[in-house]
C-alpha cells in the first residue's frame, strides 16, 4: 500500500496530460507513468548500445526472457525474479565470451541469442501449459501493470541516470576505439560487462512494458532516429529521450481509441518519428 | 642494457609471448624503445605487429614482461601512452563532434551536459599545436584520413606520453598530409623526446622516419639501425624474394631523405 501512496500523487499529475475521458481511469495514467519511466531509460541506453553497434545485443537479452520466465515457472520461483536473474547471466556470458575470442560481436550474440531460444522452447514443449504463462512477456501488458512494478521502473531509470552520468564518457570512448580507451587506462572490460549488465536490467524492466519481441525497439529506435538529425552527443542524447517521451504518451493516447495494443502502439510512434527524421535529414542534406 | 646515457629506454620488453587461442602468436620478444628515436616495427601480414601494439596497451595477455622505464625513473607511476590507430571503430553518422571526443578523456562531466572551460580549452591547445584547431566543431565521422590522423594525433600528444605507439599512421593519407602529420611530429618530438613506436608495412615511410627497425614475424627476425637493417638479405628473410620489394627498398631504403623535409627525427 505504501507503494500506491507514492504513486498516487504522480497518477494525478499525470491525469492533466490525457483527454479527460482517459484521465479518469488509473490504469492509464499507470501505464502512462510506466512508460514515461521506462521509455526514456532504455532509450538514454540505446545511445551508446547504436553506438558500440550492439542493437543486436537487446534482442539477444529479450530472448533470454522467454527462456527466464519458462524457468521461473518451472522451479515454482516468481517469473519476473528468474527472468531478470538469467538475463543478466547471458549479457555476462556473451560480454565475457566476446572478450576472450576473436569472433566479431555479432557472432558471438547470435551464437547466444539462437542457444536461449532453444533452451526456453525446450523447457516450455517439456511442461505443458507453460505457454499461458508467456503470453504476457511476448506482448507485454502496459495497461496491467501493477504499482509495484512502476516503482521497480523508477528504481531502474534512477540507477540508468546515475550509472550513465558517472560512466558516459568512458564508454562513448571505449566504443570509438578499444585501444585509445586503454591507453588512457580505462579498465575496459570492467565497463564492457557493467555496461552490458545494465542493458540487460533495462531490457528486463521493459519487457514487462511492451513485451520480448518488440523490446529492442525501445531502446533501439529513438537512439537510431537521434542519429539520422543529432550533430553531438548532446543533441543526440536529447533527441533519443524527447522521442521516447513523445511516443509513450502519444502512443498510449492514440492506442486507447484506436483500441489497439498499447505496447505495440507506442513503438509505431518512435518509427514513425523515425522516418520523420531520415525525412528531416534528407531535406537538410540537400 | 644499453649504457649510453643518450639512449634512455622508454619501454623494455623482455621474453613477451602473447597466445591467441592456443596459437603463439607473438614468441620471446626482447625490445626496447629508446626515448628521442623513432623506432619502427615492419614486418608482413599476420606478423604481429598489431598483436604487439595490443600487448603493450594491455588488450591482451600476455606472458613475459614491458617495463615502462621513462615513467618509472620519473616518478609518476603509471605510464602515460599515447596511442593513434589507423581509425576509429565509429560510423560516419556518429554524433560525435571533435570537440566532444577530446572532452570524453579531459572531463568528469558527462558530455551530454556540454563542455567544461578546461577542457574546452585543453581541446582547443591541442588541436592548435597541431594545425587542427578549425576541425574542433567538426563531426567525428566526417574528418578525412588526413585530418583524423591529425585528431588522433593531437589527442595521444595532449597527455604528454612518455611512448607515443602509431599505427600505420599515414596509411590512406596522400602525400600533402603525409608531410604535415610527419613535420609536426617531428616537431614534438625532437622538443619532447619522448619514445615513439611505429608500425608501418611501408618501407619508403620506414626507411625516410625511423631511427631504428624491429623486423618482426612472429618472433624479432632482427633489430638494430635503420641503415643497417633495411638491406636486401634482412628484406628477402623476413619477406621473402619478391623482387619488386627489394628495388623498392634499395631505391628509398638509405637512411633518412633529408631533402624531401619529411622526416620526423
Amino acid at each position: 500500500m505504501t507503494e500506491s501512496a507514492l504513486i498516487a500523487p504522480l497518477l494525478h499529475l499525470l491525469g492533466h496530460l490525457l483527454p479527460a475521458d482517459m484521465a479518469s481511469l488509473d490504469f492509464v495514467k499507470r501505464a502512462l507513468l510506466a512508460i514515461l519511466l521506462i521509455g526514456p531509460a532504455a532509450a538514454a541506453v540505446g545511445v551508446p548500445l547504436v553506438h558500440f553497434r550492439m542493437a543486436f545485443f537487446s534482442d539477444a537479452i529479450g530472448h533470454s526472457a522467454f527462456t527466464g520466465v519458462a524457468l521461473g515457472v518451472l522451479l515454482g520461483i516468481h517469473p519476473l525474479l528468474t527472468m531478470v536473474a538469467f538475463g543478466l547471466f547471458v549479457a555476462w556470458a556473451i560480454a565475457t565470451v566476446k572478450g576472450r575470442t576473436e569472433l566479431s560481436t555479432d557472432t558471438v550474440i547470435g551464437v547466444f541469442f539462437s542457444t536461449v531460444i532453444a533452451l526456453g522452447i525446450a523447457v516450455i514443449s517439456a511442461r505443458k501449459g507453460l505457454t499461458r504463462n508467456l503470453q504476457g512477456f511476448l506482448y507485454g501488458d502496459l495497461l496491467a501493470v501493477s504499482d509495484g512494478e512502476i516503482v521497480w521502473m523508477a528504481v531502474i531509470a534512477c540507477f540508468v541516470a546515475g550509472y550513465l552520468f558517472l560512466t558516459l564518457n568512458r564508454l562513448l570512448l571505449l566504443g570509438a576505439h578499444e585501444g585509445i580507451a586503454r591507453a588512457m587506462r580505462i579498465r575496459t572490460r570492467a565497463l564492457e560487462i557493467s555496461f552490458a549488465l545494465v542493458t540487460a536490467l533495462v531490457v528486463t524492466t521493459a519487457i514487462r512494458a511492451v513485451g520480448i519481441l518488440l523490446v529492442t525497439a525501445l531502446l533501439v529506435v529513438p537512439a537510431a532516429a537521434a542519429r539520422n538529425v543529432a550533430k553531438s552527443v548532446a543533441s543526440s542524447f536529447a533527441i533519443a529521450v524527447g522521442i521516447a517521451l513523445l511516443s509513450g504518451v502519444g502512443g498510449l493516447v492514440a492506442s486507447f481509441y484506436l483500441d489497439s495494443a498499447t505496447g505495440a502502439t507506442v513503438v509505431l510512434f518512435s518509427s514513425a518519428c523515425f522516418a520523420a527524421t531520415l525525412a528531416v535529414r534528407a531535406v537538410s542534406s540537400h | 642494457m644499453n649504457g649510453d646515457p643518450g639512449h634512455l629506454h622508454a619501454l623494455e620488453i623482455r621474453g613477451l609471448t602473447v597466445r591467441l587461442g592456443g596459437v603463439e602468436v607473438l614468441s620471446g620478444i626482447d625490445a626496447d624503445i629508446r626515448c628521442g628515436e623513432v623506432t619502427a616495427l615492419v614486418g608482413p601480414n599476420g606478423a604481429g605487429k598489431t598483436t604487439l601494439l595490443k600487448a603493450i596497451l594491455g588488450m591482451v595477455p600476455f606472458e613475459g614482461s614491458v617495463r615502462f622505464c621513462h615513467a618509472e625513473e620519473h616518478g609518476h607511476g603509471k605510464p602515460r601512452i599515447g596511442y593513434v590507430p589507423q581509425r576509429l571503430d565509429i560510423d560516419r553518422d556518429v554524433p560525435m563532434t571533435v570537440l566532444d571526443f577530446f572532452s570524453l578523456s579531459s572531463q568528469w562531466l558527462p558530455v551530454v551536459f556540454g563542455h567544461t572551460r578546461r577542457s574546452r580549452e585543453s581541446a582547443e591547445a591541442s588541436l592548435d599545436r597541431a594545425g587542427a584547431k578549425q576541425l574542433l566543431h567538426k563531426p567525428l565521422g566526417r574528418l578525412s584520413g588526413g585530418e583524423l590522423q591529425r585528431v588522433l594525433l593531437a589527442l595521444a600528444l595532449r597527455g604528454e606520453p612518455d611512448i607515443l605507439l602509431l599505427d600505420e599512421p599515414v596509411s590512406g593519407v596522400d602525400v600533402a598530409g603525409e608531410e604535415l602529420f610527419c613535420d609536426f611530429l617531428g616537431q614534438v618530438h625532437s622538443e619532447n623526446g619522448f619514445g615513439l613506436l611505429l608500425v608501418s608495412h611501408d618501407l619508403s615511410v620506414v626507411s625516410r622516419h625511423a631511427d631504428r627497425v624491429i623486423c618482426l614475424d612472429r618472433r624479432i627476425v632482427c633489430q638494430g639501425a635503420t641503415t643497417e637493417m633495411l638491406t636486401p638479405e634482412t628484406l628477402t628473410a623476413m619477406y621473402g624474394s619478391d623482387p619488386h620489394l627489394l628495388r623498392h627498398s634499395h631505391v628509398h631504403g638509405q637512411g633518412h631523405l633529408h631533402e624531401n623535409g619529411c622526416d620526423c627525427k
